[in-house]
């Protein structure tokens, strides 16, 4: 009879970790999906143009074989942040019309009163309008995505080829006022620089005032090529009090005042021989926003917004026919307004070809007929080259030149296409570039005939001249078709979310929470005697740990919840000890450790409130003015010591502690020597790195050396054996004549042993604090457990404790001072006892630094709270069963814990995906979250695994 | 004694709610309209020094015991409850996060005193150090099983205002900017809301319960 009972319980005791692999699996599946429609990853390429890039002779035809010349020799560009389309255009143009339109008269009368030098436009941006990516965007003529792949992964400086980039190397100066976010993005690039801060949103004035300052005195200078000013107040103005507002309305009323100014300045020196003889002004916005003043999403009010052009000298009258007049109107006083549409896509490529300098490499853009055609220079400053034809009209010459720029254009995003296919990631459908290339190739192949049909018109026969007239745009026609099918292509696979594939992967997630949850009810009512006390006593208890974990999961629907995470989770922390503090007094069995954990939330709180606080931008003085208050009282030099003295006395206590545990946990010999040596030599070469940083071995250099390098690496070998022999340990040791309770803790107590010392030492100076209060929170919660089973005489996990147990984790991760976003990551850790960067070593270590804390052993200590403490039953067999019972029920319990906030904040995430938060905030909680959430189900697997 | 109990009837209980609820709407009408928000210490310290003598005299009245204590020892016993309640309200208060910077401290003593008068005081008028009871009153079996009225009277508006005291911490860090999301508005404004709950919830709890018990003695 035995043997098939013993076969069937190894093989129950194989389907539990196999299930766990379901979980883990379906839980990769459904992340996978929703991050793939969800994070929309592009990869920079660090490729430049240079002057000499020449298109291939034998490809395209000689008429664009190289960039195309100058037609502006100085631009002057003025960004208004957040400038809505109605701004700018006429409230005639509008259904309705608002207190914020008409406030730029200015532009609507130049734009009435000069249609062939000034026209406003309509730019269509991109999502995700935030300022930084916009600017990105506007200077490199790509659509940057949430993760753009690239080598300036922490740092903002852009490293792919951009107009500033391309305009220095081509001995342009540039002056720039204004959002210092440009001196982040460009920090070298400028000859000139008057930045202000930005950050400060409540500040309407400061960056106006500053850029008001430099404008008009810089605009009569003659150092300059491009000028960007960059005003900020209609954004803050906008994030405060909203559009219909009265503070947006002055600020409109002031840009207007400031705009006449420079509209004037300009033209008084534009005269033939003046300074700005052959310029451009363009005043543009860099995204639009909502009524409420929010951006970052992609509504039409969010990526409307406007670019008003004017060149001072006017262009012949033929410009006319290229603008489009589609959609003229009155204006206010009856004159005829136009405006035309862009894409700010463009953007980089006609401002490139404007200025006759190479176009970025990753630009992506076409050259805009309007835009291009509204400046004088494209009109007479005509080539002198191999083939002159001179017996043509203006708007012949400019659509034959025009074409030349389109042909380098197309050329030059097909260079892009085909270098990006070959070394991204994730490129492009094949299908779809097939596609592209066809286009490509025809709209190559015409233009050789239609550039010599051009050349060969010096006959200037009639009908010549008519077939050429047909055949130009026909010409201009298939370049478009081809960098728009692409512009197209690249927007779907940069700026769309697939909404399919997100859709699938949350169901699944949904699903998979559900058959989580039902499979433990499940496994509750297998385990549990069908006895009516212990179920009556069940229910409140799981239902009071199902809210707690609810709560905290809804709290992830609201932005400021996910800020304040570190506290929710504290909270709810708080009011599970308060219920059972107020539990045991009902009872009238008040246990000591139910008041050690109420002091020790006390200390997590302000460790919290501590670790939180570097997240928020503050001057160094006020970060630590409790400790700097102390030290005013013992004095500096005798407080500096006693902050590098204080870590390593109670990492010495810490090593005491767990020392004296190890040896009573283990009782094994050679393991018990094994895991003592170990953790005392780690110990020891921890106080000896932190002691080698401080001033203590300044004069002995190898000393210092070595403790400040090779002290750390031990520390991880060490760690890494320890890992190897608690493996084999599982796999090779004896397992009959021990007791399962011993076992298990034998295997947990080494597992700790081996991974404690390498997170410790990352954590850094904290790192013994935050040891005492995790075996602080530990013992408390493990001595709850026993106690509740010594009162109801039943060996079944509680729900409750499980619950602490992971909001204790939570709490840790905050209070190590992280937090969830990308700067939160704490990049010192990672190289601690290495000075150079090696992908996997760093990022192995970063990972540990992260996770090490609020995952990795929360979830490897998870056996001591099923242990079962006290024998009811005499037979070993069956406590045997038990226990492991038991400690798949709190492996399960965890796991589901961890999926439902993971869960709710990949709903979040959908429902918020156009907030203006969402790629400051919702996007890497949901990065975090996930990454957690698969870090969990895998140590849960080995975890059930190894203590199996 | 049982019988002494019950001699407490839903008009009596329902006097006593009253009595403090009045005591409320008079610091209430003393500190204006919005004072709460504006003013808290003013406010808050209103709501402590009318409420007290209110919530002592009335549960001193109702104490249990009266043979052996008069109500004078029963005020006594109120007296000295008022800051012990306050002293474990502002503990629970930081455990869960209330801030603790200097200039915080004058509300915090004041809204634990509030809070003590709410919770802590009126057993302690009422039970004085009897072990038994104050089990009674924290446990949340009095809900599902019998039990005396002042049991209900009691318990039932302690824990309202506890739970809503909880509940007032909610909107704390939201980013709404508004005023009342300050420490202990609020909390304040959940913990009074909590406690007009309670009171209600305790007189339904008698009636019913005196209903049963006259159904069953019929």
């Amino acid at each position: 009879m035995s043997p098939p009972a013993s076969h069937r319980r190894r093989s129950q005791h194989l389907r539990w970790p196999l299930l766990f692999v379901a979980i883990l699996a379906v839980h990769s599946l459904a992340v996978y999906l929703f991050t793939r429609g969800f994070l929309l990853t592009r990869t920079e390429l660090d490729l430049h143009s240079s002057r000499d890039d020449r298109p291939p002779q034998g490809d395209v035809s000689a008429g664009c074989s190289s960039w195309p010349p100058p037609a502006v020799d100085r631009l002057v560009i003025v960004v208004l942040d957040a400038l809505r389309f109605d701004f700018v255009a006429p409230s005639t143009f509008f259904p309705e019309k608002h207190p914020w339109m008409d406030k730029l008269p200015v532009l609507q009368e130049l734009a009435a009163n000069e249609k062939t030098s000034a026209r406003i436009f309509k730019a269509l941006a991109d999502p995700p309008t935030t300022s930084l990516q916009r600017l990105k965007a506007l200077t490199t003529g790509g659509l940057p995505t949430f993760i753009d792949v690239g080598n300036s992964f922490g740092a903002p400086a852009i490293v792919e080829d951009n107009i500033m980039h391309q305009l220095v190397k081509n001995g342009k100066r540039v002056v720039m006022m204004g959002d210092d976010t440009w001196i982040q993005l460009y920090p070298e690039h400028f000859n000139k620089s008057f930045p202000y801060p930005s950050f400060n949103v409540k500040d309407l004035d400061t960056v106006d005032n500053g850029v008001i300052e430099h404008l008009l005195p810089s605009l009569h200078k003659n150092d300059w090529d491009v000028l960007i000013a960059h005003f900020l107040g209609v954004d803050h103005a906008g994030h405060i009090f909203g559009v219909d507002s009265t503070p947006m309305i002055q600020k409109l009323e002031q840009y207007n005042q400031i705009l006449e100014g420079v509209i004037d300045t300009l033209r008084s020196l534009s005269n033939p021989g003046g300074t700005h003889e052959n310029n451009l002004l363009l005043v543009m916005g860099d995204h639009g926003q909502t009524l409420n003043g929010d951006h970052g999403g992609g509504t039409a009010e969010e990526v409307e917004t406007s670019l008003f052009a004017w060149s001072p000298n006017t262009p012949p009258d033929a410009v006319l026919s290229v603008l489009d007049d589609s959609s003229c109107n009155a204006d206010l006083n009856g004159e005829e307004v136009c405006i035309s549409t862009m894409q700010q896509l463009d953007f980089a490529a006609t401002i490139s070809a404007l200025l006759g300098i190479p176009f970025p490499f990753g630009s992506i853009g076409r050259v805009n007929p309007e835009l291009y055609a509204l400046s004088t220079g494209t009109w007479f400053n005509q080539k002198m080259g191999t083939d002159a034809c001179t017996s043509q009209n203006d708007l012949e010459a400019w659509m034959s030149r025009y074409a030349e720029v389109l042909c380098v254009n197309c050329w030059q995003v097909k260079r892009y296409i085909d270098q990006y296919s070959a070394t991204s990631v994730i490129g492009f459908p094949s299908e779809d570039l097939q596609h592209i290339t066809n286009l490509y190739s025809r709209a190559q192949a015409n233009s050789s005939a239609s550039f010599r049909t051009t050349c060969s018109s010096e006959a200037g026969s009639q009908d010549k001249l008519e077939g050429k007239g047909s055949v130009l745009p026909q010409q201009i026609d298939a370049y478009t078709d081809f960098l728009q099918t692409f512009a197209k292509l690249s927007r779907s696979a940069w700026t769309e979310f697939d909404l399919w594939s997100m859709g699938i992967g949350l169901l699944l997630m949904i699903l998979s929470v559900i058959i989580q949850a039902c499979t433990l009810i499940k496994l509750n009512t297998i385990c549990q005697p069908s006895d009516q006390k212990s179920h009556s006593s069940i229910i409140p208890k799981f239902s009071f740990a199902f809210a707690l974990v609810v709560i905290r999961a809804a709290s992830f629907l609201s932005n400021s919840y996910i800020l304040a995470e570190g506290r929710v989770a504290h909270f709810l922390l708080a009011t599970s000890c308060i219920t059972g503090v107020w539990y045991s007094m009902v009872e009238g069995k008040f246990g000591v450790e139910n008041l050690v954990f109420l002091l020790l939330n006390i200390f997590a709180r302000f460790g919290i409130e501590i670790g939180m606080s570097k997240q928020l931008p503050a001057p160094a003085i006020t970060k630590d003015h409790s400790v700097s208050a102390i030290c005013k009282i013992f004095g500096v030099t005798s407080c500096e010591t006693l902050l590098e003295i204080f870590p390593i006395i109670s990492l010495a206590f810490v090593a005491y502690i767990v020392l004296k545990c190890l040896s009573q946990a283990i009782c094994q010999r050679f393991l018990k020597y094994f895991a003592l040596c170990a953790t005392m030599a780690s110990y020891v070469c921890i106080a000896f790195h932190w002691a080698s940083e401080t001033t203590l071995f300044s004069h002995a250099g190898i000393v210092q050396e070595f403790g400040r390098s090779l002290s750390p690496r031990f520390v991880y070998a060490i760690g890494g054996l320890s890992l190897v022999i608690s493996a084999l340990y599982r796999i090779l040791g004896p397992t009959d004549h021990l007791r399962m309770n011993q076992r298990i803790t034998i295997l947990s107590a080494i597992m700790l042993c081996s991974w404690s010392p390498t997170i410790l030492i990352l954590l850094g100076r904290q790192g013994p604090v935050v040891a005492l209060i995790c075996m602080t929170g530990a013992w408390c919660i493990i001595k709850s457990q026993q106690r509740h089973q010594r009162e109801s005489e039943l060996s079944v996990a509680e729900p409750v404790l499980v619950i602490q147990w992971s909001l204790l984790a939570v709490c840790l991760f905050y209070l190590t001072g992280h937090w969830c976003t990308f700067d939160g990551l704490r990049y010192g850790a990672a190289f601690i006892g290495f000075d150079h960067f090696h992908i996997i070593r760093q990022g192995l270590l970063l990972s540990i630094d992260t996770f090490g804390v609020s995952h990795i052993l929360p979830i490897l200590s998870l056996p001591f709270i099923a242990m079962v403490w006290y024998n009811t039953t005499s037979k070993d067999n069956k406590l045997k069963d038990v226990i492991l019972n038991n400690i798949t029920q709190v492996l399960f319990m965890y796991g589901l814990i961890t999926a439902i906030p993971a869960t709710l904040t990949i709903i979040c995430v959908t429902i918020q995906r156009r907030h203006l938060m969402v790629w400051g905030l919702f996007a890497p909680k949901y990065v975090f979250d996930a990454i957690g959430l698969l870090l969990t189900d895998l140590l849960i697997c080995l975890a059930s695994l190894y203590y199996n | 004694m049982r019988a002494q109990v019950s001699q407490i009837s839903a008009v009596t209980a329902a006097a006593a709610h009253v009595l403090c609820l009045a005591g409320l709407a008079a610091a209430h009408a003393l500190a204006g309209h919005g004072a709460l928000v504006s003013n808290p210490p003013l406010s808050l310290r209103l709501l402590v020094v009318c409420e007290a003598p209110v919530v002592i005299a009335v549960f001193s009245y109702l104490r249990r015991d009266r043979k052996s204590c008069s109500f004078i020892k029963a005020a006594a016993r109120g007296l000295i409850g008022l800051p012990v309640g306050a002293l474990l309200n502002a503990f629970g208060a930081i455990v869960l996060g209330a801030p603790v910077g200097i200039k915080y401290w004058t509300v915090t003593i004041y809204w634990s005193l509030l809070m003590s008068l709410f919770t802590f005081v009126p057993a302690a008028c009422v039970f004085g150090a009897s072990k038994i009871d104050w089990q009674n009153v924290l446990s949340h079996s009095i809900y599902f099983s019998p039990t005396d009225a002042d049991n209900y009277m009691i318990s039932a508006p302690c824990h309202g205002a506890v739970l809503g005291a909880w509940l007032g911490a909610w909107p704390m860090p939201l980013d709404w900017e508004r005023p009342w999301q300050e420490w202990p508005i609020c909390v304040t404004y959940g913990a009074v809301a909590g406690y007009l709950v309670g009171m209600t919830l305790s007189l339904v709890l008698i009636a019913v319960h005196k209903r049963r018990v006259r159904a069953k003695s019929d």
